[in-house]
């Protein structure tokens, strides 16, 4: 009994001390494991194709991935042609029809994704010989027809209209123009018109020169037996003719001397996307390498790096921020970037350059270069014994030609890395008195804190063209057109105008003119010149075609001034211009500047809501000639304002034109127009 | 004998083939009520702990829309032990990652680290859920970072506010009517008092699943999931409001206006059952037929054959209460969202009539065990997977279950559902457009 209740007691106290634990003890890691890495099996085609095999028959599924490590190359006038060949790859062979391609290897339960440079997919293991062998059809005999290129050019265009406003696309985009430039295979971009461009020739053609075993890397992962694979991959990709890719030649871009804001106005954005970058030529063979990223780490690597903790944890100004570099054999770049609300860009981009001049110029803490180590080491450690892992630990020692014995000594090497190391490479390959502050954004709430940072600012469209600062005031250009129509007696005055005809007098130089202008609200226009009871001019116009009338020859109206008409064509052109790409463009005393494809400008008095004055800019050899007309005196006239005075200068000569009769709804004949 | 016993190792060998996706994993409660399921699987030394909380959108009040996923952010900012800031640091400096979300139903914390640090784990999580501190600083910090968040992930980006136009438009008296991510209004709004509140009632041990997979020693685990865990005081159990929703039985129609877009998109929604329902997996196979790949009925016909869409996509959007199934797409320049819905409509029609053929079952049938293979190929995904069938499913088993509920779904019942959820009369049709030119544009 005693011994029992001993026994119970002991088993209390046990319980109990197990429940006291001291919490406030952050526990200690256990020994650390040991990391056993795997070495894949591989084998190379006469033709050049090397084939990587990492057995793993853990899960019953194999996947595969085929790149083609060409150097990068110029598009040019084609750009988009890797695009469009890549997305018709994969839609049939000369030998299997699309539908049938299609349906069949989705019947293998996964698909497979193909490009001119990458073909990846899995499956599993008991279809991977059939889907094998459907990946090299897909891939060495494409389907390539016309019809498939048009639909693909359809739907490549299509998607552009579709990121036309994305934020993410443009930033993107215009800092690859900035970074690298548009003669760069990193730099140049798609463009309707390039897309345009691209024949059925062109896809082959790219095809044929690109797609070529020479430095091609079938990588093949999972529940597979090497011997297997090996006939498998001889069996299909034998055929595969040996051929090396053209290497294509360009300028590789500089870093600039002084650093600059690179602005692009997105209207629409609530937040700016801010990237700050330079150019980088950093190889992972390069003996500071490790140092690299390490610096990087503490900087931006993640939730403790300098620019996180600051921007988010310490001002709240982002959801995160973060930083990157990478080593290549190509020429690549460091970027420390972050999206933030309007209101707090200027005070970010500060921040994240202190933050980038801090890591180059102040050695960070150990505490900080121990955390930045443990990060890459308990990556590596985690990862390293997976099989898609091994995999591209072993791709990657061939493509960028490490030392074999690279990963066996990942971790020493990272050890290695000092202080001193850190602050000196950040110094070189992170510049922060040479970047671009590349910032996408809303002008009009973010521009006037960023002209007080003192830094030299250069404006770019979404193309990175450099364009002319925008206009910082926000107009609704819809508003003040409807503010007008409002003035004018409303819409429904103005609907039931179905025609005007206005009969005006003036005087040049001592002699008096007449003009008589008819217009219809169903495009139709009709504008005669009279001297002394004499036709001089007629102008007619009668939806979208027109002539001109003058000394007795009649001439057709010109193409680049017909477009212009179709505004005059109406009885109040505002009904027509609420519907166009109207834009607000700037203010002149008391005026809104409302402006169409930059040439015809509408002014509207702020007050009153009426147009006050048109401008339209003519270029007359090689010139560009403005004719302004100021329109005022609105009367009344069957419920709608009608201007009275017209007035211009013509040469240095001021003319005025009176009205002195206004029709409404009567005094126009189809004969008018023709 | 050397014969038998070679076969019979091919035997053994085509067995664990044939069952190699099974996944073993215990399961038990603590005395506080928290329910604890482990996963071993040894081939890396990586260890994933989580915890996932039976609280999400679901659970807030009206005019506190996003709080749920506020106070994930807020169990970032330190314990009575680990002081503020501190948490990614422990997590880096021993090699791990660390993160969370929140959904309408549920939220979901983990640690993935090297397999040494599953101690360091636990006692991280169960900080968590015994003393977080939630203070001012905390709160006024995170308010603005979740603001930030919302701007980058729904009102920066093309087509981002589409579920919240659903959402909106298919519930009314359920509160998956409104966003995860809430309104900054609300979110303004929110005081401490109502987050510590939030945290006594939904962050108990009795409403919440600790699970480990990966690589580790069983026995030492349950030690210290005893040691850290064991003496974190139940709570009051959490009673879940219920929510009926009227049955939909007239189509209903909207627009909502993006300024982040430049193509419209058509949607048509239907709210179908809840996750646990049968019905769900029959409708994300019905997903599969119409959208799934290239071969699938809507692409090819919508986009190879037709050419009348950009894209489309078909998918089953599967809640705890009640799920929505998606049909969507957008259309090529100078075809309407009107060309497109109706042809949309005769595959739907098409599924609602005709059986699939017996070649496209046994696709589907691939595709789904191909699916179930990825999903369960890394141990976070399962912890993750684990952690969801116990809670929202009530099932755990289901993990190795859930293959033989898709293989018992006949080609009639994918019919029949098809004809039970998906008709005009029971969904909204949704016109995604672009916002009006406004100034400056």
């Amino acid at each position: 009994m005693k011994k029992l209740l001993y026994i119970s007691l002991s088993l209390l106290l046990t319980l109990s001390l197990q429940a006291q634990v001291d919490r406030s003890v952050q526990p200690k890691p256990g020994s650390a494991p040991k990391v056993n890495l795997g070495k894949p099996k591989s084998f190379e085609l006469p033709n050049g194709l090397k084939v990587i095999v990492v057995e793993n028959h853990k899960l019953p599924r194999v996947s595969f991935t085929l790149t083609i490590d060409n150097k990068p190359s110029l598009e040019g006038e084609l750009k988009g042609v890797d695009n469009i060949a890549s997305s018709m790859m994969g839609n049939g062979t000369s030998k299997i029809s699309k539908e049938e391609f299609n349906k069949r290897t989705e019947y293998y339960g996964s698909g497979i994704y193909f490009s001119v440079h990458n073909v990846n997919g899995s499956a599993l293991s008991r279809y991977f010989p059939e889907i094998l062998e459907l990946t090299a059809q897909g891939m060495l005999d494409p389907l390539f027809n016309q019809e498939e290129l048009d639909s693909e050019r359809a739907k490549l265009l299509d998607d552009m209209k579709a990121n036309e406003k994305n934020i993410k696309t443009i930033a993107s985009r215009v800092r690859r123009v900035l970074l690298y430039g548009k003669n760069h295979p990193s730099g140049e971009y798609i463009t309707p018109e390039s897309v345009a461009n691209i024949k059925l020739s062109d896809v082959k053609d790219y095809y044929s020169k690109y797609c070529v075993p020479e430095n091609a890397y079938l990588i093949i992962v999972g529940d597979v037996k090497f011997k297997d694979v090996k006939k498998l991959v001889e069996k299909n990709f034998s055929s595969w003719k040996k051929a090396q890719a053209p290497v294509s030649t360009y300028t590789e871009p500089v870093n600039i001397q002084q650093t600059q804001i690179d602005f692009i106005d997105v209207p629409t954005a609530v937040q700016s996307e801010i990237a700050i970058c330079n150019i980088t030529n950093l190889k992972m063979t390069d003996p500071d390498y490790f140092a690299v990223l390490m610096a990087n780490q503490i900087l931006g690597g993640g939730g403790d790096g300098y620019l996180f903790q600051n921007l988010r944890e310490t001002h709240g100004w982002t959801y995160g921020s973060y930083s990157r570099i990478s080593g290549s054999k190509y020429t690549s770049n460091f970027a420390a970037t972050a999206a933030v609300r309007n209101a707090v860009t200027d005070s970010a981009i500060v921040e994240m350059m202190s933050e980038i001049k801090r890591i180059g110029t102040t050695e960070a803490t150990q505490e900080a270069l121990d955390l930045a180590k443990a990060v890459y080491i308990g990556s590596f450690v985690m990862n390293a014994e997976k099989p898609q892992t091994i995999a591209s630990f072993a791709l990657r020692e061939k493509t960028q030609s490490l030392p074999a014995d690279y990963y066996e000594n990942y971790i020493k090497s990272i050890n290695a890395v000092t202080l001193e190391q850190v602050k000196e490479a950040a110094n070189k390959y992170m510049l922060h008195n040479a970047s671009r502050i590349i910032i996408a954004g809303k002008a009009t709430e973010v521009l006037p804190s960023l002209e007080k940072l003192g830094i030299p600012i250069n404006y770019y469209d979404n193309y990175g063209n450099k364009v002319d600062k925008p206009i910082l005031k926000n107009v609704d250009v819809k508003k003040v057109l409807e503010d007008y129509m409002i003035a004018v007696g409303g819409r429904k005055a103005m609907l039931e105008v179905k025609s005007i005809v206005t009969t005006a007098t003036g005087e040049v130089q001592g002699n008096a003119l007449t003009m008589i202008q008819k217009v219809t609200n169903d495009g139709k226009y009709y504008q005669e010149m009279q001297v002394a009871g004499q036709t001089m001019m007629k102008v007619v116009y009668n939806n979208g075609k027109g002539y001109i009338e003058a000394m007795g020859q009649k001439n057709d109206i010109p193409e680049s001034e017909i477009k212009a008409l179709k505004y005059n064509a109406s009885t109040f052109s505002e009904l027509i211009l609420i519907n166009e790409d109207i834009k607000y463009v700037g203010e002149e005393d008391n005026a809104y500047i409302l402006a169409l494809n930059n040439d015809h400008k509408y002014f509207y008095d702020k007050t009153t809501g009426l147009k006050i004055a048109e401008e339209v800019t003519k270029e007359m050899n090689d010139q560009l000639h403005t004719q302004r007309v100021n329109i005022g005196d609105y009367r009344l006239v069957n419920h709608v304002q009608i201007p009275h005075l017209l007035s211009m200068d013509i040469m240095g000569m001021k003319v005025e034109f009176r009205i002195a009769d206004v029709k409404i709804n009567e005094g126009v004949t189809d004969a008018d127009f023709e | 004998m050397k014969k038998t016993l070679l076969s019979l190792g091919l035997l053994v060998t085509a067995i664990t083939a044939t069952y190699a996706q099974h996944v073993e994993f215990e399961e038990y409660d603590l005395s506080n009520g928290l329910h604890v399921i482990l996963h071993q699987d040894k081939s890396a030394p990586v260890v994933a702990t989580s915890v996932m909380y039976h609280v999400g959108a679901k659970d807030e009040t009206p005019d506190r829309t996003g709080f749920a996923h506020f106070f994930e952010h807020l169990l970032f900012e330190g314990t009575q032990n680990i002081g503020r800031g501190q948490w990614d640091k422990i997590v880096s400096s021993n090699g791990g990652q660390s993160n969370a979300n929140t959904t309408d139903d549920r939220t979901y914390y983990y640690e993935i680290f090297p397999s040494n640090n599953l101690e360091l784990a636990i006692w991280m999580e169960s900080e968590r859920m015994l003393h977080p501190v939630i203070n001012q600083i905390g709160v006024d910090t995170q308010r603005e970072v979740v603001k930030e968040e919302k701007r980058m992930r729904y009102e920066n980006v093309p087509y981002g506010q589409l579920l919240l136009a659903v959402k909106n438009n298919l519930f009314e008296k359920h509160p998956y009517r409104w966003q995860t991510i809430g309104s900054i209004e609300h979110l303004n709004a929110a005081t401490l008092d109502e987050f510590i509140a939030f945290h006594d009632k939904f962050y108990i041990p009795n409403n919440a699943v600790l699970v480990i997979a990966g690589d580790f020693d069983k026995a030492q685990a349950k030690k210290w999931i005893e040691m850290y865990f064991g003496s974190i005081p139940k709570g009051t159990d959490v009673v879940k409001t219920k929510y009926e929703e009227t049955p939909i039985t007239k189509q209903r129609n909207a627009v909502f206006e993006d300024p982040n877009i430049q193509l419209p998109m058509l949607l048509t929604a239907y709210r179908t059952p809840s996750m646990k329902d049968r019905d769900a997996y029959v409708l994300e196979m019905i997903a599969s037929v119409l959208s799934g790949g290239k071969s699938s009925r809507l692409y090819k016909k919508l986009v190879d054959d037709e050419k009348i869409a950009l894209e489309v996509g078909s998918f089953n959007f599967s809640q705890e209460d009640y799920s929505t199934y998606f049909i969507l797409g957008i259309p090529m320049s100078g075809k309407t969202n009107e060309e497109m819905l109706a042809s949309i409509d005769e595959e739907v029609k098409k599924i609602q009539t005709e059986l699939i053929s017996e070649e496209d079952y046994q696709k589907l049938q691939n595709q789904f065990e191909n699916e179930f293979i990825n999903q369960n190929s890394t141990v976070e995904n399962v912890a993750s997977s684990l952690a969801s069938y116990y809670m929202l499913y009530k099932d755990v088993n289901l993990i190795n279950k859930v293959l033989d509920i898709y293989r018992s779904i006949t080609r009639e019942e994918i019919r029949d559902v098809a004809n039970k959820y998906l008709n005009n009369n029971q969904r909204l049709v949704l016109d995604y457009v672009p916002a009006a030119t406004t100034a400056q544009e």
